[in-house]
């Protein structure tokens, strides 16, 4: 029966269909207020519905040269990885998580996922522009995954000590931690962790591949990379884990930094959940991509080692300190 | 070739390009170690459908060998012709020339920034480039009727004459355009993103430059006082006031900057234009063609445009051969893709403003 139900919430709520209408939603979202920060008129909300729809009536062409099976295989990857990646996502208030043990070290391995999918579509398709694309999607991804680990360390080693009275502990539990934030006040408002959510603000652009970290896929210098050589409903199955992606490193930051909720009812709570989403995607995302150009590899990594590198460090050590 | 070494073409269709070349670049993770350059996607046989044409009907077809210069074009030619027909057109159409050339310089060279901010992921800023650069575009459509191709310029002057209601409308539009000139400038001296990726980028010493022969803003990029309008001074630029702007950065970012403060030199010389004007015919009438030979030379936006005629009595040109900014920087390439990586070659191309159209004609 578990299960069941743990596979009810990885296709319908809060993965799957609930996450991709979600993420879809942010997509074009994210599309229209760049386009009006850019004084275009900019597409319909329903933009990423009517590019999928067409997508998955185009044939499937799958390059000669390419490892077929791992061609194939990785939109496929990618777009599981993150499904079920958001049933972990509390939604304080409305959901608790999918299995709340250890949650945290389990998003911490799954949300690479899409990026090595990426890797391993590029690699597979056999094409120079794929390749570029792998070797820049590896540096970029260890850029960011550095940081992230230290914010993650850092929220479980301070509700860990706080849980076991100051001595020394560490909650890898989404669920506990949340709750301690209702309980003591959010993490995005503590002194402490200020370092951290900053350096989760600048992973975000990095983690979703949008400017100025939008190296891998450059379309002036590498004609999209890895996805060059894809089309049609294998393209369309990454642009949807694209989106599932959004909905899941957007939910993180909110259950880790503001998970607060406003009153007892689910709906109310769900729409408030959303709401702090979509501020973090306008103000990590949109923003930063319609304000910047994009880096080159080496000054992007440089940028991270210095950057949200040393603020997520500085995070670990007052909490480490404290 | 060596294992870790790979081949990476590029182009002819790749989304920074604007015109079909091929690159056959040798890459080693990033790095390139070799850049094999092949073009010829667009020749069109321009020089030989000339000599089958007689001489008004080419003030069309210079006009359409390219786009963003096209004026340019057809300026030179009819210098070029009336130079062999010794033929001396009003003080009037002179300074009706360079207005229309220096409106085509203002929206070529915005639209050379507004493809490098595209190529560097900026897109925010290209479409603000492109945005400002459509005043220009609708200067363009209000006075001469077209938004690219000007045909203006005819043998013996020009076609279209300016009043004063249009005279005011220029000024106007210069009025609105000039705020946000300066707040481009700004942006593209003082950005992050814009200074990281270019700034110290396709290195081209002023020695090379010089051995090179490199013409327009490549050449006064790299420090080389280098501009036809100064240096053999033709049509109305003799009595008018501008200076010649060069950078010593000899890098991409400098010849951005040197395409940006000429913007308000062309600013200054369509005012001046304006200005100083005389009242009188815009057109001289033909003459008969004598059998000889002349040559002309303007600056166009991206350097230095040449034209030779030859004539042999008859309406049809004997020979008539051009020569365009792009062949001579083209060669410069080479210098400035030393050592420099994949991100960045679409970035150092763009900085020579490459007209493939021009220079395979």
């Amino acid at each position: 029966m578990d299960t069941l139900l743990g596979i009810l919430h990885m296709l319908i709520f809060p993965g799957g269909i609930f996450a991709l209408v979600i993420g879809f939603f942010f997509k074009g979202l994210d599309r229209r207020v760049e386009a009006r920060l850019q004084r275009r008129v900019g597409p319909p909300l329903v933009q990423p519905w009517l590019d999928t729809a067409k997508l998955l009536t185009k044939e499937t062409l799958i390059p000669k040269t390419a490892c077929k099976e791992a061609f194939l295989l990785a939109p496929v990857v990618g777009f599981a990885g993150m499904a079920v990646c958001a049933a972990f996502i509390p939604v304080p208030g409305v959901f608790d998580g999918l299995y709340n043990m250890g949650d945290l070290l389990v998003l911490f391995y799954l949300l690479p996922i899409p990026a090595i999918a990426m890797m391993m579509g590029g690699s597979a398709s056999s094409s120079p522009f794929g390749a570029v694309g792998f070797s820049r999607e590896m540096i970029i991804m260890l850029a960011y995954e550095t940081p992230l680990l230290m914010i993650l360390l850092a929220t479980a080693m301070l509700v860990g000590k706080s849980l076991n009275g100051g001595d020394w502990g560490a909650e890898f539990s989404l669920l506990k931690i949340v709750e301690w934030q209702e309980a003591n006040g959010s993490l995005g408002f503590n002194p402490v962790m200020i370092p951290a959510f900053l350096a989760y603000l600048i992973f975000l652009p990095g983690t979703m591949g949008v400017a100025p970290f939008d190296i891998p896929e450059a379309e002036t210098e590498v004609v999209e990379g890895p996805l060059l050589e894809y089309g049609g409903p294998l393209l369309a199955l990454f642009h949807v884990g694209s989106a599932l992606k959004t909905f899941v490193v957007l939910g993180l930051g909110v259950a880790m930094f503001f998970p607060g909720t406003i009153c007892d009812f689910w709906l109310i709570n769900l729409l408030w959940f959303l709401a702090k989403c979509l501020v973090l995607m306008l103000v990590s995302l949109t923003v930063v991509k319609s304000a910047t150009g994009r880096y080159r590899i080496d000054q992007a990594f440089r940028f991270f080692v210095l950057v949200p590198t040393m603020l997520a460090l500085c995070s670990l050590l007052l909490v480490w300190l404290m | 070739m060596s294992i870790t070494t790979y081949t990476m073409p590029l182009g002819p269709v790749h989304v920074a390009l604007e015109e079909p070349v091929y690159f056959n670049l040798t890459v080693e993770g990033e790095n390139i170690k070799n850049v094999e350059l092949t073009s010829g996607h667009v020749h069109r046989g321009m020089e030989r459908l000339a000599m089958q044409r007689n001489l008004v009907k080419n003030v069309t077809l210079t006009e359409r060998v390219c786009s963003l210069c096209s004026n340019s074009h057809s300026f030179t030619y009819c210098n070029v012709v009336e130079n062999a027909l010794n033929l001396e057109i009003p003080e009037r159409a002179k300074y009706l020339r360079v207005m229309a050339e220096e409106i085509k310089r203002i929206a070529s060279h915005l639209f050379n920034t507004a493809i490098q901010a595209h190529i560097a992921g900026f897109k925010s800023l290209f479409m603000h480039v492109m945005e400002v650069r459509e005043i220009m575009q609708d200067v363009k459509e209000t006075v001469y009727g077209n938004r690219m191709n000007l045909a203006t310029n005819c043998i013996g002057g020009v076609k279209s004459d300016v009043d004063d209601e249009l005279i005011e409308y220029i000024l106007k539009q210069l009025d609105v355009i000039e705020p946000q000139l300066e707040e481009l400038r700004d942006i593209f001296e003082n950005n992050h993103i814009m200074l990281t990726r270019t700034k110290g980028l396709g290195l081209l010493p002023p020695e090379d430059a010089e051995a090179l022969g490199v013409c327009g803003p490549v050449a006064r990029g790299s420090g080389l006082r280098r501009d036809v309008r100064f240096d053999s001074p033709y049509a109305a630029y003799p009595n008018l006031e501008f200076d010649m702007i060069v950078e010593d950065g000899c890098c991409v970012h400098s010849r951005t900057m040197v395409r940006i403060r000429e913007l308000f030199e062309s600013m200054k010389l369509i005012r001046q234009c304006c200005e100083r004007m005389p009242h009188g015919p815009v057109r001289a009438p033909m003459v008969q063609i004598p059998v000889t030979e002349a040559f002309a030379h303007t600056e166009a936006p991206r350097g230095e445009v040449a034209y030779y005629i030859r004539t042999n009595g008859s309406d049809t040109p004997a020979r008539l051969k051009w020569r365009v900014p792009s062949y001579m920087n083209w060669k410069a390439l080479g210098v400035m893709m030393r050592g420099c990586q994949i991100a960045e070659v679409a970035l150092v191309l763009n900085s020579i403003d490459p007209c493939v159209s021009c220079t395979e004609r």
